[in-house]
C-alpha cells in the first residue's frame, strides 16, 4: 500500500502486514533475524516483537561470567549521530525505544545474531546509498 | 462435559499441558508436574484473543482482578473457544489487535500491574513492573528499566533447560515530557 512513500522526512516501512507472516521460529522464545522481511524480532515477556532493520542502529555484545550479552540499539531522535534525515520520526509525541539487552548462556548463538543483524543493517544502508545514487 | 485443548502453556511455563474448559470453569495441567491451575466458572470475568510468540494467547479476567494467560492455542481454536466461553461462562472471546509494524515508536500506558506499549493503538508488548529490579532517569528524557528473573526459573534450573533469551534492560527515549511514564505515581490518573 503506502510502502515507498515519502513522508516528512522519514520512508514509510511496515515488517509484518499481519500474525499470519510471523515466522514460527518465533515460538521457541529467541531473538530471531528474518531476512526475507528484514526484521529482527524480539521475545518481550511472552509477545514476539518484531523490529524492522531501518529501527535498527547497531547490535554489540559482551561476555560476563556465565553469561553473554546482548544489546540491540535503535534510532531516536535526540542522538548526535546519525543524520537526521534517516530517523524514523512520525509522532512527535511518541515514545522511542532507544536500546534494549538480553542475555543468554548460549554465548555462541548470540555472537551470531550480532553478526546477522550487522550484516542487515550494512545491506539496508548500501541500498540505501544506491538509491540516493539513481536519484541523483 | 469437558473439552480439551492439548500443547497448552500456562503463561510463560516451559511446559506444555492440557487445558480444559466445563460447565465448572477451566483447568490448567502441566504433563510432567502434579498440580492443576484451576479457574472456578465464577470467577471469570472476561476473556480475551491474541496473537503471541507462541500462537495465540486466551487471557482469562478474574473477580480479583488478577489475569491468568494461556498460550499456544492455534488460530483455528478460535471460534471453538469462543462457543465454550459464550456457552459456559455467558462471556464473549474479545479479540485484542497486536502490532507487527516493526516501528521502535509508540505509547507507554500503564494498564494495572503492567507497562504496556502500543503502536498505532495496538499492543506492541506488555512489561511487568513486579520484575522491574531498578529504573532510571537521564537527562529527563530517558528513562530505562532493568528486569531481574523476567523469564521463569525451571525446575532442575539446568543450562540445557534454559527457555528463551532473557530480556535484562530497556531504555526509552521520551522526548519533551515525562507524564507518560509518570502515570503511576500517587495522585494522578
Amino acid at each position: 500500500g503506502a510502502s515507498g512513500k515519502e513522508g516528512k522526512g522519514w520512508k514509510k516501512f511496515q515488517s509484518y502486514k499481519g500474525e499470519g507472516a510471523l515466522p514460527p521460529e518465533v515460538e521457541r522464545l529467541r531473538i530471531f533475524v528474518d531476512r526475507k522481511a528484514q526484521t529482527v524480532i524480539l521475545p518481550i515477556h511472552g509477545f514476539a516483537v518484531p523490529f524492522h532493520i531501518n529501527t535498527i542502529k547497531n547490535a554489540s555484545k559482551n561476555d560476563e561470567g556465565d553469561f553473554t550479552y546482548l544489546r540491540i540499539n535503535f534510532q531516536t531522535p535526540g542522538q548526535l549521530a546519525g543524520k537526521k534525515e534517516d530517523t524514523p520520526f512520525e509522532d512527535p509525541d511518541a515514545t522511542f525505544i532507544r536500546s534494549v539487552s538480553y542475555r543468554s548462556p548460549d554465548g555462541h548463538r548470540l555472537d551470531n545474531i550480532v553478526k546477522q543483524i550487522n550484516d542487515l543493517k550494512k545491506e539496508a544502508n548500501k541500498r540505501e546509498q544506491q538509491k540516493k545514487e539513481m536519484a541523483d | 462435559m469437558a473439552t480439551q485443548f492439548d500443547n497448552i502453556y500456562h503463561g510463560l511455563s516451559a511446559e506444555i499441558g492440557k487445558f480444559r474448559v466445563a460447565p465448572s470453569g477451566m483447568a490448567w495441567k502441566g504433563v510432567d508436574s502434579e498440580g492443576v491451575t484451576a479457574v472456578p466458572s465464577g470467577d471469570i470475568k472476561w476473556a480475551q484473543w491474541l496473537r503471541v510468540a507462541r500462537q495465540f494467547q486466551l487471557r482469562v479476567g478474574l473477580r480479583d482482578h488478577r489475569k491468568e494467560k494461556f498460550d499456544g492455542f492455534a488460530r483455528e481454536d478460535h471460534d471453538k473457544l469462543a462457543t465454550l466461553l459464550k456457552n459456559n461462562f455467558g462471556i464473549t472471546l474479545e479479540a485484542r489487535e497486536v502490532a507487527f509494524k516493526g516501528w521502535n515508536w509508540g505509547v507507554t500506558d500503564f494498564q494495572g500491574e503492567e507497562l504496556a506499549f502500543t503502536i498505532s493503538d495496538r499492543t506492541a508488548f506488555e512489561l511487568p513492573l513486579r520484575y522491574v529490579a531498578n529504573s532510571n532517569i537521564a537527562g529527563k528524557t530517558e528513562v530505562s528499566l532493568e528486569f531481574a528473573n523476567l523469564n521463569p526459573s525451571h525446575a532442575g534450573g539446568s543450562k540445557s533447560k534454559q527457555m528463551g533469551d532473557e530480556l535484562t534492560e530497556i531504555r526509552f527515549y521520551v522526548p519533551g515530557t515525562l507524564t507518560k511514564l509518570k502515570g503511576s505515581d500517587a495522585g494522578s490518573q
